[in-house]
Formats: structure tokens, C-alpha cells, sequence
């Protein structure tokens, strides 16, 4: 009898270390994966800094491909994409600006809305599809090819060489792209405003020129800057994980995409949040 | 930040070092502790998965061991960052048993890729150099294509020859001779005799399994196992 109780006192206590194991495993694999990305973050800006042979122009050169391939080839898709989101925006709230103000809050609703939500959203979502699965797939396959260590022996950082310039190329190449979205959207949106309520070029801007505030350009930057920073930096750090095998690349990829997308999506829920907080506490309804 | 002042290798040595790929599996190297025949043509030997190749590896500084000292002269690679072994990764060319071509970069560019990032010397210079060696090695018209549109063979030939570029004092080559061919295999062997003669080029380790040019390079032989090296003063496969 005292043997079985024995042995079901072990059993719990078996259980519960079992299940704070389980509970902690995931939290401390979380800091180790931060950690690690911050550690590939600072050597690569630091190898960046103090490299002496790699000048401006191999970076630019790296830089300005990433730009193209990011920025410029994403530019069909972001244009149907804005069009469509500033269009459906204004056709859906049509009925409801009516009722809370009529056609003068339609340029709130725009700022709020596409600038400020939508925009910085949607663009990171296109660029973690298009290009941050391709640079995860494609330093996944530079490690198997060998290519990372190639670089090595030529006395080229691959840390300065391949992660810096991807990075810096993918947060400018966010920048622009988030900008040209908001033009579009913004454009788009008053293609069906002016279609189904007449209203008038002038009127649109000065409504959108009333909305838009010094804080937006701060948060515009902070936002899409940040969220090109975590899909570029996710997409090199999963890349490198890769050790031999081709079939490694393809799970890296997966996982790039997966990380980026919780990471923006939280990053722009927590700066949404405290954006609204502190909008709330200057108008003094939370102290 | 700025790299080591190196004149010259004068002393390689392994001290207690342990290497495995993955934490936790069984180690490739375990408390290896030697010194490494210097001004030589070596034959690196083992049995196979003895970790030749990763011997080389650990000598060329692409992997640190785990535990343990890498010695070059008297200066611990193991605490070298990237930049202060500068100096030295430039003195050692590395040929890869495959692999180890830029995809996205002509033979040509891959050629003079360490040339160029490196500004040894004028574009046109570094061009004209590359076409002496396609020249020489009979690829001109496979010079401006990538990687992935040539043979096997010639991706092996341009490791090799790109191992050469930048006129190292230590060669390390991981089976440079396979599925190149007869007639370069040849030239690869009489490149390496004319840049030792030359004074250029002081020391060369290779794994190899084409014994016929081992032989031709008059190489000596190093036998290594999981914790021990053993050096064989004859002529490999003599």
C-alpha cells in the first residue's frame, strides 16, 4: 500500500516537473533564438563597420540588387493591392461616415486606417512572401553550395558581405514600398470616393491634410522601418541556420516566414497599442 | 579593428583539440595534440570518414574545435576574430571536394572576386590575369557562364584555381584531382611545382584519390586517426 502511494507521489511530482519542463522549454528557446539573432545582428554591423577592404561600392552593389528585387519588382503587386485596399476602404464605409460626420471624415478614416494600420501591415506581409522566403531560400542554398564558407576563405566576411547589405536593402526597400502604397491607396480611395459621392479633388486633400499629423511621419518610419528590419533579419538569421543538407532549406524558409509574420504582427500591435495610450493620456481619459 | 602582423607560417599546432559537427555526437577529433610538418607537399591520409576533410577544414580555420588551441606560429586562432585573422586567411588558399563556387558570379567573376574585394590590383589586371588561366587551363568559352552551365569537372578546376589567385603560402586542397581529367590534373601538378620553385608557395596539404599525382607532387604522408597524427617522413604511396 505505502509502495503505491510512493510511487503515485513520484508519479505527480514526476508530472509536475514534466510540465514546468514543457512550459519552460518554449520560453527559453525564445530567448536563446533572441539572443542569437542579436548576436548575428551586432557582428554583422560590426563587420560592416570595421571591414576595411569591402567599400562602399560592393555594398552598394548588394544593396541596390536587394532594392530592386524587394522594392521595384513588388511595385505591380503593391499597386493592385493599395488600389484595391483604399477602394474597398471608402466603398464599405460609405454608409457609416454618413452617419458620423458625412464626407469630412473621410480623411481621418484614411489616415487612420490605411497609414497608419493597413499600409505598414500589408506591405510587410507582401515582402515576407515574396522576398524574405527568397533570401532565406537563397542563403539556405549558399550554405549547402558551400558558398558562405567560399566567401571565408576568400577573406570575405560573409556577415558584412551577404547579411548587412540585405538587411539595409530590405529596410529602405520596406520604406519605399510602404510610402508608394499609401500614395496609391490613398489614390484609390479617391477614384470611388469621387465615383460614388462627387467629391471633389480639393476637398479629398484638404480633408487628408487635416488628418495627418507630425506623429504619423514618426510612426510611419518607426513601423515600416522596424518591420523591414525583422523580416530581413529573420529571413538571413534562418538562412544561415542551414548546415548541409538541401532538404534544410525549405524547412528555414518556412520557419523564416512564420517568425516574420508573429513578429510584425506583434511589433505593430504593441506600437499600436502605446500609440493609443498615449493618445488617450494626452486627451486625459486614462491617467 | 585590425588584423595580426603575420610574415610567414613558422609553426602549426594542434594542442587538445576536439572536434565534433554536432554537440553531443561522437567527436571527429578528440584531444589532438601535434605539430604539423611545415615547407612540405602533404599527403593527408585516413581511413575513410577519418575526417580528412574536416582536417583540413580545421587547418585552413574554416571550423574552430570545440575545445582546444589551433596554433599558427604562436598565436591561437581559436581567439582570432574574423577581422585580426585577415592577414592569414589571405596567406591560405582553399580548394573545396565540391561546392564552393558563387552562383550568381561567372567563372571569370569567381576567379577575381578575391582580387577585387581585396583591391590586390586594377580590374582590367585581375581580368587579364583570369584569362591567362582560362587560357592556359582551356575554358575561354565556358568563362562567362555561372557555375550551374559547366561541367563538374571545370566547378572543381575553377576551386582549385581560385585557391591559387591571390598567390598563398599555403595551399590546402581537398581532393583537387577528381573528375578534373587527365591533361589538368597535370598542369594543376607542374602549377604547383613552378610556384614552389618560385618561392611563392611554401606549403601544400591535400587529400587526394588519385595517387598517381600524390605521387607526382612527391608528397609525404600524414596519418591522421580521431586523436592522433602520425607523419610519415617517406614518399606517399611510394
Amino acid at each position: 500500500m505505502s509502495a503505491q502511494q510512493d510511487a503515485l507521489e513520484r508519479q505527480s511530482q514526476l508530472s509536475f516537473w514534466t510540465l514546468i519542463e514543457r512550459l519552460g522549454r518554449p520560453v527559453t528557446n525564445t530567448f536563446a533564438y533572441t539572443w542569437q539573432v542579436w548576436l548575428m545582428i551586432y557582428l554583422s554591423f560590426r563587420a560592416a563597420f570595421y571591414d576595411q577592404a569591402q567599400g562602399l561600392r560592393t555594398v552598394f552593389g548588394v544593396v541596390s540588387a536587394q532594392i530592386y528585387f524587394t522594392g521595384w519588382q513588388a511595385m505591380p503587386l503593391i499597386t493592385v493591392l493599395a488600389l484595391a485596399t483604399g477602394g474597398i476602404i471608402i466603398l464599405q464605409s460609405s454608409l457609416q461616415l454618413s452617419l458620423i460626420g458625412g464626407a469630412s471624415m473621410i480623411g481621418n478614416l484614411l489616415i487612420v486606417v490605411v497609414v497608419r494600420e493597413v499600409g505598414p501591415l500589408i506591405t510587410a506581409l507582401i515582402v515576407i512572401a515574396r522576398s524574405g522566403t527568397a533570401v532565406a531560400s537563397e542563403i539556405g542554398n549558399m550554405r549547402v553550395n558551400r558558398e558562405i564558407e567560399a566567401l571565408e576563405t576568400m577573406g570575405i566576411n560573409p556577415l558584412s558581405y551577404i547579411v548587412f547589405p540585405r538587411i539595409l536593402g530590405g529596410v529602405i526597400s520596406v520604406l519605399c514600398l510602404a510610402f508608394y502604397f499609401n500614395v496609391i491607396a490613398l489614390t484609390g480611395g479617391f477614384m470611388v470616393a469621387r465615383f460614388i459621392k462627387e467629391i471633389p479633388f480639393s476637398f479629398y486633400m484638404d480633408s487628408l491634410a487635416q488628418a495627418i499629423a507630425i506623429e504619423d511621419v514618426g510612426l510611419f518610419f518607426l513601423k515600416n522601418g522596424f518591420s523591414g528590419f525583422i523580416i530581413f533579419v529573420v529571413a538571413c538569421y534562418q538562412g544561415l541556420l542551414v548546415k548541409q543538407s538541401p532538404h534544410e532549406v525549405p524547412q528555414v524558409t518556412t520557419k523564416a516566414v512564420v517568425n516574420s509574420i508573429i513578429y510584425v504582427t506583434t511589433f505593430n500591435l504593441a506600437v499600436t497599442t502605446l500609440w493609443y495610450l498615449n493618445q488617450l493620456m494626452r486627451l486625459g481619459l486614462v491617467q | 579593428m585590425s588584423g595580426v602582423l603575420f610574415d610567414g607560417f613558422k609553426r602549426l599546432r594542434f594542442e587538445n583539440a576536439c572536434f565534433a559537427y554536432e554537440a553531443g555526437s561522437q567527436p571527429i577529433f578528440d584531444d589532438l595534440t601535434c605539430d604539423l610538418p611545415l615547407g612540405k607537399n602533404i599527403f593527408v591520409a585516413g581511413q575513410s570518414g577519418s575526417g580528412q576533410s574536416t582536417f583540413l577544414k580545421l587547418l585552413a580555420v574554416l571550423v574552430q574545435p570545440q575545445s582546444g588551441h589551433y596554433y599558427i606560429n604562436d598565436l591561437d586562432t581559436t581567439e582570432m576574430s574574423f577581422e585580426e585573422f585577415l592577414p592569414i586567411r589571405l596567406k591560405i588558399g582553399y580548394s573545396f571536394d565540391f561546392g564552393g563556387l558563387i552562383a550568381n558570379r561567372t567563372l571569370q567573376e569567381n576567379l577575381i572576386l578575391p582580387l577585387l574585394y581585396h583591391k590586390i590590383c586594377a580590374e582590367e589586371e585581375a581580368i587579364e590575369r583570369a584569362r591567362k588561366l582560362a587560357e592556359h587551363f582551356s575554358f575561354v568559352r565556358q568563362e562567362h557562364k555561372r557555375p550551374a552551365m559547366v561541367s563538374g569537372g571545370l566547378r572543381k578546376l575553377i576551386c582549385v584555381l581560385r585557391a591559387f589567385i591571390l598567390n598563398p603560402e599555403m595551399v590546402v586542397l581537398d581532393d583537387p584531382f577528381t573528375g578534373v581529367g587527365a591533361d589538368i590534373s597535370r598542369k594543376i601538378v607542374r602549377m604547383i611545382q613552378e610556384r614552389r620553385e618560385a618561392g611563392d608557395l611554401k606549403h601544400v596539404f591535400l587529400v587526394s584519390r588519385e595517387e598517381t599525382w600524390v605521387r607526382e607532387l612527391n608528397c609525404e604522408t600524414l596519418l591522421i586517426s580521431r586523436n592522433a597524427v602520425r607523419y610519415q617522413e617517406e614518399r606517399a604511396a611510394s
